[in-house]
């Protein structure tokens, strides 16, 4: 039995970070940073229980989408002119532990198969798996290095391509990333902290009331998991089906200039690397207004989203510099 | 041997060991303390105590294939099929896993371990398993504090920690060379022991918890300034536990209270509160300054001595900083009265937060503690398999490369594998680096005792060092030269006593002491080809005297070009600056950017550990 989503107390941001990609996939991912004992972990692997369905191609391992691309096992059945059908699947979390080897990433050859039927076949690894679903990285930070560059290399493609022991295969590899970290226990490598959409962090909660809650909770879900569970359930649902309304609502929000406009005046004051910002400022913005059930952006839907997409992309020189950064951000927002 | 009941005093310490055999959920136990106080000792004895529970000791030398489980090469190589042996962490389901001194296992390893625990479930996914097993086990640990720190991180994994202090009184002193030397047992008191605490198992179920002991949970909590909210979680069901001890059904203040020592101890922080303190530029600080400047008319005139001597390095650095406010900031600066070199005492040592370097592709031979390398050689963690032969044999991927041929190559019982089958590992292991230190001597870190704290900063980089095996050399400029006053050595010794007796006082001659490192490094490249450099520089980036008829700063630039381009060589700018002082030049952060180096600056070395904890806790806070 997994903690209830909703159960958490507090953590707001954090919790807005894993909804808003849920509703809009494109936003690329969420890094949640802070310090220990703040249910990061406890809330990725409670976003499970929230997610939607989503229609694959039948049977097939890495979750293709009917309309495509397609994975090279669904593109030979496409070519053998075979029907393919499709069955709806509930949106995973898959995991990336510590200690997995390459091969498991990437995937590798079906060695049972190859002994008894002399057939070279892919066996899919994590990468197929998490294909349209969340890939959930605990303690990212202490990931081995040669495992990020897998991620890095895959994340930049959207394709998984495998040339090894004689098979060779290609899938896509469009996954959700959500990393945690601790920032006490080593930096993140730049590369990979800019492949994150949004960016949260988590603090310890500091009211007392608060802090009796979490423990009160804690308590009845240790000692009944399932009679804890059936209590939350319908917050639960509630909050499954909002989502489920905002994923069929969010396409449906036009951009329009004046958007853009604002989101460029906002980018265009901070000192930022790269498009990305804008890019995933206007999609969180947009996964927002749908999420609160409008049908149009907002100034308020921008504040919102702002710092969960800009925080990690401010230029970091000295100390001083990123609250100043940080400030600026206010500002703005507080001259509107 | 001895059991539980005589092992003398140490009260806490059991405590701790009784609560978690009645109510795992008390989260761990982790048991630190000088050599020899007797912690391995006390956890050896819980075997004897808790007969029915599961404890799974975990051998220093574990890989991590013995720890999530992996492939069985006999039963894989016999029936061809890939066959899994379970790892040690799901055998330790349901009960306790030991470990020993859990500083001299690889942080790699105990990050494993954590995440299993957090997640309650081995998930294997390598050489093509893909298996769930169920893994709920505590943890008990003992770590020896000299030898390493554990992260703070880490420690908050665990539920309970315990300071096992040495007996220092005589008479139990004694009673402990007895109880060692006579191998004293109490059967029965182990006995009636055991039995209590089967009782407590018992009762714990009908123990309340009333609202208000809840709210004095949290309350607690607070009063110590800690944040995660496990501390809350780990002392109820401590509080708990200990109200079943004693054979009563409600929990009450005095047991919260006479647990919570237990539970708070290794969250507790020191450093990091402060924090936001020590950005606001303090007012009695400026008072004092101005009342010293004051009394002390001396300082003004060396102060001025000072500026004149500084009038090339003015107009060099005019680019960075309005010449006004420098020479502001030179007059308020206390320059010792004396003007000459004087020599400062080494300031206060700290845990140094971790700095990470990235791995290169160099093969060595090498080893050490600081940065993965892949080696030559057997040892190593194997990261994937190869063509390229190694000692080592690959058998997962030496058996899928083979696999396909079985029906041609006519398989009966037994797998037929060929030569051009065989795959190797490829194998990584840490290595040390050769670490220089370039230090600032010159006369503005005289001022306000920096260079005591720079000392104290690299003192502890040193001691760091000691930790990771590296090699380090000192090299230090001022007046107008750089001077190498340590070679490369491995005598960390050695570097401490050229540390105490580094001088300051004199003008900067920084580009000297860049183009120092910069030989130092090319002749040491020559005699160990296999070397990664890291180059330590603590200064406040402030230059004043030039080695060629160049400008300052144009000097520096070009120098720190050169250094650039040196292979195998990171740059770590330690910026020694104070940044408490109302007027900052930043100067060290463009010297970072010339290097393109990690820029820290010296308060920002530092990380909580228990070390600090407990050393706080010993003097009295």
């Amino acid at each position: 039995m997994i903690y209830p989503f909703t159960a958490i107390v507090d953590q707001e941001e954090m919790k807005l970070g894993l909804i808003l990609n849920v509703i809009d996939p494109s936003i690329g991912g969420v890094l949640i940073m802070g310090e220990k004992g703040t249910a990061k972990s406890t809330s990725v692997r409670a976003l499970a229980d929230l997610l939607p369905e989503i229609e694959v191609v039948e049977g097939c391992f890495c979750n293709c989408a009917s309309e495509g691309p397609f994975c090279s096992a669904c593109l030979e059945k496409i070519e053998n002119n075979e029907n393919l059908s499709v069955e709806k699947v509930k949106m995973r979390v898959v995991e990336l532990p510590l200690g997995v080897t390459e091969d498991r990433v990437v995937g590798t050859l079906d060695i049972e198969r190859a002994i008894k039927y002399g057939e070279k076949r892919f066996e899919p690894g994590i990468l197929a798996e998490a294909n349209r679903n969340f890939l959930y990285v605990d303690e990212i930070n202490l990931l081995e290095d040669h495992i990020v560059d897998l991620l890095l290399d895959s994340a930049a493609m959207g394709i998984n391509v495998v040339e090894r022991e004689g098979v060779s295969f290609k899938h896509p590899a469009r996954y959700i990333l959500v990393g945690t970290m601790n920032p006490e226990e080593g930096e993140l490598r730049p590369q990979l902290l800019d492949r994150f959409g949004l960016c949260v962090q988590v603090n310890s909660l500091k009211e007392k009331s608060l802090r009796v809650e979490v423990l009160k909770r804690k308590i009845e879900f240790d000692d009944d998991p399932e009679g804890f569970y059936k209590e939350w359930e319908e917050k639960q649902i509630e909050l499954r089906n909002k989502i489920i309304r905002a994923k069929e609502l969010y396409k449906k929000i036009p951009i329009t200039d004046e958007v853009i406009e604002e989101v460029v005046k906002i980018t265009s004051q901070l000192s930022l690397d790269g498009h990305r910002a804008d890019i995933v400022l206007l999609k969180a913005a947009r996964a927002y207004a749908a999420f609160m059930e409008k049908t149009s952006i907002t100034w308020e839907d921008l504040e919102k989203v702002a710092p969960l997409c800009l925080r990690h992309r401010l230029k970091r020189l000295p100390f001083e510099e990123i609250s100043g950064e940080t400030e600026k951000l206010k500002e703005l927002f507080r001259s509107k | 041997m001895i059991d539980f009941v005589s092992v003398v005093e140490q009260e806490s310490a059991k405590l701790t060991l009784l609560l978690n055999l009645i109510e795992p959920r008390c989260g761990g136990v982790i048991l630190t303390g000088e050599r020899g106080v007797g912690k391995s000792a006390l956890l050896r004895t819980l075997k004897d105590l808790a007969k029915s529970y599961n404890f799974v000791y975990l051998p220093l030398n574990v890989t991590e294939e013995t720890l999530l489980g992996g492939i069985d090469l006999e039963e894989t190589l016999r029936s061809g099929k890939r066959v899994f042996q379970r790892g040690l962490l799901s055998k330790a389901n349901q009960g306790f896993l030991v470990i020993e001194n859990i500083d001299l296992f690889p942080p790699e390893i105990l990050s494993v371990i954590f995440e299993v625990q957090s997640r309650g479930e081995v998930i294997v996914e390598r050489e093509g398993f893909k298996i769930r097993e169920p893994a709920k086990f505590q943890i008990l640990a003992t770590l020896n504090l000299e030898e390493s720190d554990l992260s703070m991180h880490f420690l908050d994994r665990f539920g309970m920690c315990v300071y096992m202090e040495t007996l220092r009184e005589e008479s139990k002193r004694r009673e402990v060379i007895k109880a060692n030397l006579f191998e004293s047992f109490a059967p029965e008191g182990v006995k009636a022991l055991a039995e209590s605490v089967k009782f407590a198992r018992e009762l714990i179920k009908e123990v309340q918890v009333s609202e208000e002991i809840l709210e004095f949970i949290s309350e607690l909590v607070i009063q110590e300034g800690i944040f995660s909210h496990r501390a809350e979680i780990y002392l109820y069901y401590a509080s708990k536990a200990y109200t079943a001890l004693l054979g009563e059904r409600k929990v009450s203040e005095e047991a919260v209270r006479r647990v919570a020592p237990l539970v708070f101890i290794h969250r507790k922080r020191y450093f990091n509160v402060s924090r936001d303190e020590e950005v606001q530029p303090s007012e009695s600080e400026d008072k004092k300054r101005s009342e010293a400047r004051a009394t002390n008319p001396n300082q003004e005139g060396g102060g001025d001595k000072r500026e004149r001597e500084g009038g090339k390095e003015e107009q060099a650095q005019s680019e960075y900083s309005s010449g006004e406010a420098r020479a502001e900031n030179v007059t308020s600066q206390a320059i010792p009265s004396s003007g000459k070199e004087r020599i400062l005492p080494i300031g206060e040592s700290f845990s140094v937060r971790p700095i990470l370097f990235r791995r290169d592709r160099k093969v060595r031979k090498i080893t050490g503690k600081r940065t993965k390398t892949k080696v030559k050689g057997r040892g190593g963690r194997f990261i994937r398999s190869t063509l390229r032969k190694t000692p080592d044999i690959a058998i997962s991927a030496t058996l899928r490369a083979a696999a396909p041929f079985q029906k041609v190559r006519g398989k009966k019982d037994k797998l037929i594998i060929s030569e051009e089958d065989l795959r190797f590992k490829e194998k990584e292991r840490k290595m040390r680096h050769i670490v220089i230190f370039v230090v600032d001597g010159s006369g503005s870190m005289g001022v306000k005792e920096r260079m005591s704290i720079t000392k104290g900063a690299i003192l502890s980089l040193l001691k760091d060092c000691y930790q990771k095996r590296d090699k380090v050399a000192l090299i230090v400029f001022r007046k107008d030269r750089a001077e190498t006053i340590l070679p490369i050595t491995s005598s960390v010794e050695l570097a401490l006593k050229k540390l105490k007796d580094i001088p300051t006082g004199g003008k900067t001659p920084l580009s000297a002491g860049l183009m120092e490192a910069y030989k130092l490094i090319q002749k040491a490249m020559l005699k160990e080809p296999e070397a990664r450099f890291v180059v330590f520089l603590l200064t406040d980036g402030m230059a004043n005297h030039t080695i060629t008829n160049r400008p300052v700063m144009e000097e520096v630039e070009l120098i720190c070009k050169f250094l650039r381009d040196l292979p195998s060589t990171d740059f770590v700018v330690v910026d020694t600056e104070n940044k408490q002082s109302y007027i900052k030049f930043n100067l060290a952060l463009n010297l970072a950017q010339a290097l393109g180096a990690r820029y820290i600056l010296m308060e920002d070395l530092k990380r909580e550990t228990l070390h600090n904890l407990v050393n706080r806790s010993k003097l009295g806070r």
